[in-house]
């Protein structure tokens, strides 16, 4: 009996180990560890969407001018690594830590990857880059904005994205450019999860920078079969301005619960995530005329740079959608490291992080309206932003920095359900 | 489920005694198999094994299913955690605490909830874990939503190794121990207490069985060493958040693990982990990458064959070779 | 106060509703149906691409939803529940595990992780109750439901086919043996209480969104309403479904948001503690 046992264990583990390892010549290889099964599946695949464009972007050629300054984006693989190419190993993540974990070990064992890039979530984020730091290997992080993921002391790992303090203090400053409505009073309505709790935190931080105060502190569970409760805890509370930290599923249900109850608030303002989703558009769009939110990306800030407007094209062609906040940043972020492997001219990871340190790219050479990428002494990018915009047709339109913006009739407000 | 009455007194204990000879095999095997995912995977094993098997001696053995039990997980992490971040306190000391206030949990918790009948049993003990659950999340200090991370640093005695092999080990030494438990409990008088109050519980008491307090005992022990477990763990991934740890998925994949190897007997809930695990794990990677899901539905397809087939659970395939010997 | 009062009214008639399809289950054939969950679940997808490819709005297509998740339950008891009911009680468990998995994953396969609502139905805007506004989704959703339990509670306690399924309930052999066949019974059975979940998820379709994991989303708090009200009664779990509504929304409003949740459970082993068959268990 003790054989049979052994005999299945064995036969089972053998099933799990078959897995193929090649060896990294022509090829460099970064692992991505992303939630492509669960309940954040939609925006995974969205990610690795903008990623596989990215890779190609780098490894084949294509004739576009709108790319010229963007460096890695020629198609000639990484030069300085006599043309090699990028490929990039996906891991799914499940949306869970300890999986996030397991990935990060296999991609690094097994994959034999020279870094590391993902996870979205920032508790995968957080389980995934310890992995990294623990086996030095550069970890670079382009969409989770959890502040604390950069509060570490974590010498491997870099970030690309801003994290919520930037975005929330951009919110604060745009809304000291409102003068059509009071701004004083603010709810903020958020998941009970990292991410809602972490906005939470920052807007109580600039709030009092910004000589705002806070009415409303409501934290709701995730799917949730019903946010009644909260709608109703929200309206009493009259808030000026209300800021949701939600993602799709509560994003439209929010939007559902606020209009049979006939409130609305004055400046409803989201803090991206589910609001910014493809698919919330599409669904909710004609509902939620005029909600702002936070964003890093919108269609209009296009006409800004040129190489946005080539990004974008490009990504519809593929996929015959626009590119949004969530998968631009990977996008990017996947070009970083390209840039930062090609300057480090080796797979040495300790090379690779002391390019990553080097970088210094400028407005022209990102395919964000950013300032650039520049990494602090926390591996932050300092050079980021946010942007402000409102849903105002059939997408969004940039309204902060006014710089971006193109229409200049917006932001209409108060909010109102139409 | 076998009482060795006419075996010789020298191999009465045989089934420890192979335990040993697997555990330190087991233990051996990272000198040879240098691979993390594969020892990931036997660890994970070898975890859900050993919570299998703490579950087992209020599920299989006691007869009361609950499905509840990663709320024990969540209190034995927290606190190994909590300690290790606050007061610096090694996890030498963490873990056995962590088991000891889940026991305790188990103390406050079982006097209201052991006395419901089985179904009504196994939805209180949900209800525990989605309290737990929603209490962590909120409890800042406690690191709230957000989680709390242990340091990364170099401190054997703290248990904060940067490669996982240590865990391993420790794993294999903490997997023993409770198969040691289960063991000498199940064959000691306790467990002949267990077995009879699982049978019949009014025929039990009508004889003279202290029910009420063996019941206990099982729920407060099957805690105990949850507890620790979930301490270790916490160790191990370095990170814990509530959403990861009193989770509904986790409490069931324990018991699945029990049925599937055959609950209510010793060796069950290991057999269901050493097939289950790999078996998960082995899909994920090999199919879950693409993101289409594949990997879940044949996991699930498994459960349902294994179900229909074999529904004594995997340790009936050893009792069909035999033949018409043994239940 | 009294909005969270109405609000709370409303959820619990759609808890209840969901719940009541589990409790015949549950209480007549002693299965727990960890796949409930994902019942519901197919009958919310089956009103979307009802209403999106057919035009029929959930309304209509309830009924048309109901039965089939009747042929759905009557699968799932011929093919899987028949084989194990007579074995190890905790061998089904598992199978209903497995079946969920399995329906989920095909459900995510098959129609993509996408969230998906249905933003203009017949039912879609507010009404106005004392005042307040409500969603006329929700409302119509809850008073729909109140009729199907309605009409279920004459069915099981009124009819003779009814007493059949109690006579089965209590005991199966004594009635087989006074000539009731507890096989084509529990067949019955799962028809009908899967045919329940069925119209409960069509008519969901009007305010709630659909994606494949949205069973976990009602599944655990019928489970809790369903031991709540005490196995065996119906009335039970309607009843506790209300209690969980408005125990929910009150919480939420006067205490917090984040701790709504948490009063339900405390009630709920606080109902167990005082009465360990639950409100009205017989058994």
């Amino acid at each position: 009996m003790k054989k049979n046992i052994l005999a299945g264990v064995l036969a089972s583990l053998a099933m799990a180990a078959t897995l193929p390892a090649h060896a990294a010549d022509k090829v460099i290889r970064i692992g991505a560890i992303y939630p492509l099964t669960g309940s954040s599946a939609s925006t995974g695949q969205e990610l690795k969407e903008a990623i596989d464009l990215a890779v190609d972007l780098i490894n084949n050629p294509h004739a576009d001018a709108g790319l010229a300054g963007i460096p890695m984006a020629q198609g000639k693989g990484l030069p300085n690594l006599g043309g090699a190419k990028l490929q990039v190993v996906y891991e799914d993540s499940q949306g869970k830590p300890e999986v996030g974990l397991a990935d990060a070990q296999r991609l690094i064992d097994q994959e034999h990857v020279v870094a590391l890039t993902g996870a979205y979530q920032s508790g995968v984020t957080k389980t995934a880059s310890r992995i990294a730091e623990q086996r030095g290997i550069p970890y670079l992080n382009a969409e989770s904005s959890s502040p604390d993921l950069t509060e570490r002391g974590y010498k491997w790992f870099f970030r690309t994205t801003p994290n919520d303090e930037t975005f929330i203090e951009n919110m604060m400053q745009f809304l000291d450019t409102v003068k059509s409505v009071p701004t004083t009073k603010i709810a903020v309505v958020y998941e009970n999860t990292d991410f809602g709790v972490n906005t939470y935190k920052a807007v109580e931080k600039f709030a009092k920078k910004y000589h705002r105060q806070i009415v409303a502190n409501i934290a709701y569970s995730a799917n949730s079969p019903s946010v009644t409760a909260e709608v109703q805890k929200l309206s009493s509370a009259k808030p000026d301005v209300a800021i949701f930290a939600s993602y799709v599923s509560d994003a439209m249900l929010f939007v559902r619960t606020m209009r049979e109850a006939k409130y609305a608030p004055p400046v409803l303002l989201a803090n991206d995530a589910g609001f910014i989703d493809t698919r919330f558009i599409q669904e909710m769009g004609p509902q939620v005329q005029g909600v702002l939110t936070r964003d890093v990306w919108a269609t209009d800030v296009t006409g800004a740079k040129p190489a946005l407007k080539a990004i974008n094209d490009l990504f519809k062609a593929k996929y015959g959608k626009e590119l949004n906040g969530n998968n631009a940043r990977s996008l990017e972020g996947i070009l970083v490291l390209a840039d930062a492997i090609n300057r480090a001219g080796s797979t040495d990871p300790q090379a690779i992080r002391k390019a990553l340190i080097a970088t210094n790219l400028n407005a022209n050479q990102v395919v964000m309206p950013w300032a650039g990428v520049k990494f602090d002494a926390n591996g932050q990018n300092s050079e980021g932003s946010g942007l402000i915009l409102q849903m105002d047709g059939p997408g969004y339109k940039t309204v902060w920095p006014t710089s971006y913006r193109t229409d200049a009739a917006l932001p209409k407000l108060p909010f109102a359900w139409k | 489920m076998t009482t060795q009455t006419s075996v010789s007194r020298k191999t009465r204990h045989l089934p420890v005694l192979w335990a040993a000879v697997i555990a330190v095999l087991l233990g051996l095997l990272p000198f040879v198999v240098k691979d993390s995912f594969t020892l990931q995977v036997l660890l994970l094993a070898i975890m859900f094994g050993a919570l299998g098997a703490s579950w087992n001696l209020v599920g299989g053995f006691l007869g009361r299913v609950s499905f509840g039990h990663g709320v024990f997980i969540g209190s034995g992490a927290y606190t190994t955690l909590l300690l290790l971040h606050y007061a610096n306190v090694s996890p030498l000391i963490g873990i056995p605490l962590g088991g000891l206030i889940s026991a305790l949990l188990a103390w406050v918790v079982g006097g209201p909830t052991l006395r419901l009948s089985g179904h009504y049993f196994a939805m209180a003990t949900i209800a525990l874990l989605q309290i737990g659950l929603l209490l962590f999340t909120n409890w800042d200090w406690a690191g709230g939503a957000t989680g709390l991370e242990a340091p990364i640093r170099d401190a054997s005695w703290m248990l904060l190794f940067r490669t996982k092999v240590p865990y391993y080990r420790i794993a294999v030494l903490l997997a023993f121990l409770t198969f040691c438990a289960t063991y000498f409990l199940v064959h000691s008088r306790v467990g002949f207490y267990w077995r009879a109050v699982n049978g019949d519980e009014a025929a039990a008491r009508s004889l003279g069985v202290p029910a009420d307090r063996y019941k206990m005992l099982a729920f407060v022990i099957s805690a105990g060493l949850t507890g620790m477990w979930g301490g270790f763990f916490a160790m191990y991934v370095g990170f814990i958040d509530p959403d990861s740890l009193f989770n509904l998925t986790t409490s069931v994949q324990i018991v699945l693990v029990a049925i599937l190897g055959g609950v209510g007997t010793l060796i069950g809930p290991w057999l269901g982990a050493a097939v289950l695990l790999p078996l998960s794990e082995g899909l994920r990677v090999m199919m879950g990458s693409s993101g289409a899901g594949m990997d879940l539905l044949v996991f699930g397809l498994a459960i349902l064959l294994v179900t229909l087939f074999l529904p004594g659970g995997l340790i009936t395939l050893r009792r069909r070779r035999r033949g018409t010997s043994g239940r | 106060m009294l909005e969270a009062l109405l609000a709370g009214l409303f959820n619990g008639l759609i808890y209840a509703a969901v719940a009541v399809g589990l409790a015949l289950i549950w209480g007549i054939t002693d299965v727990i149906n960890f796949a409930h969950g994902e019942f519901l679940m197919l009958a919310m997808y089956a009103a979307y691409w009802l209403y999106t490819l057919g035009h029929v709005d959930p309304t209509m297509s309830a009924p048309l939803v109901a039965v089939l998740l009747a042929f759905v339950g009557f699968l799932t008891y011929a093919l899987i529940i028949k084989r194990l009911q007579d074995g190890p009680p905790m061998t089904v468990i598992l199978a209903t595990f497995g079946l969920s998995l399995v329906l989920r994953q095909v459900a995510f396969i098959a129609f993509t992780p996408d969230y998906r609502t249905l933003p203009d139905t017949w039912l879609s805007g507010s009404v106005s109750m004392a005042g307040i506004s409500m969603g006329r989704p929700s409302v119509v959703t809850g008073l729909i439901a109140l009729v199907m339990v309605i009409a279920l509670f004459v069915l099981v306690y009124r009819t003779r086919w009814g007493h059949a399924l109690q006579a089965v309930a209590e005991d199966r052999q004594v009635a087989a043996l006074v000539g009731i066949p507890p096989d084509r019974i529990n067949a019955q059975v799962w028809m009908l209480g899967s045919a329940a979940v069925g119209l409960a998820g069509a008519l969901l379709t009007t305010f709630f969104y659909v994606f494949p994991s949205v069973g976990t989303v009602f599944a655990l708090l019928a489970f809790v309403a369903v031991c709540m009200g005490g196995f065996g009664s119906l009335a039970g779990a309607v009843i506790a479904g209300l209690l969980i509504g408005v125990i929910e929304a009150m919480t939420g409003y006067f205490v917090a948001p984040a701790l709504k949740t948490v009063s339900i459970y405390v009630l709920f082993i606080l109902v167990l503690w005082y009465r360990p068959r639950g409100l009205f268990g017989r058994w």
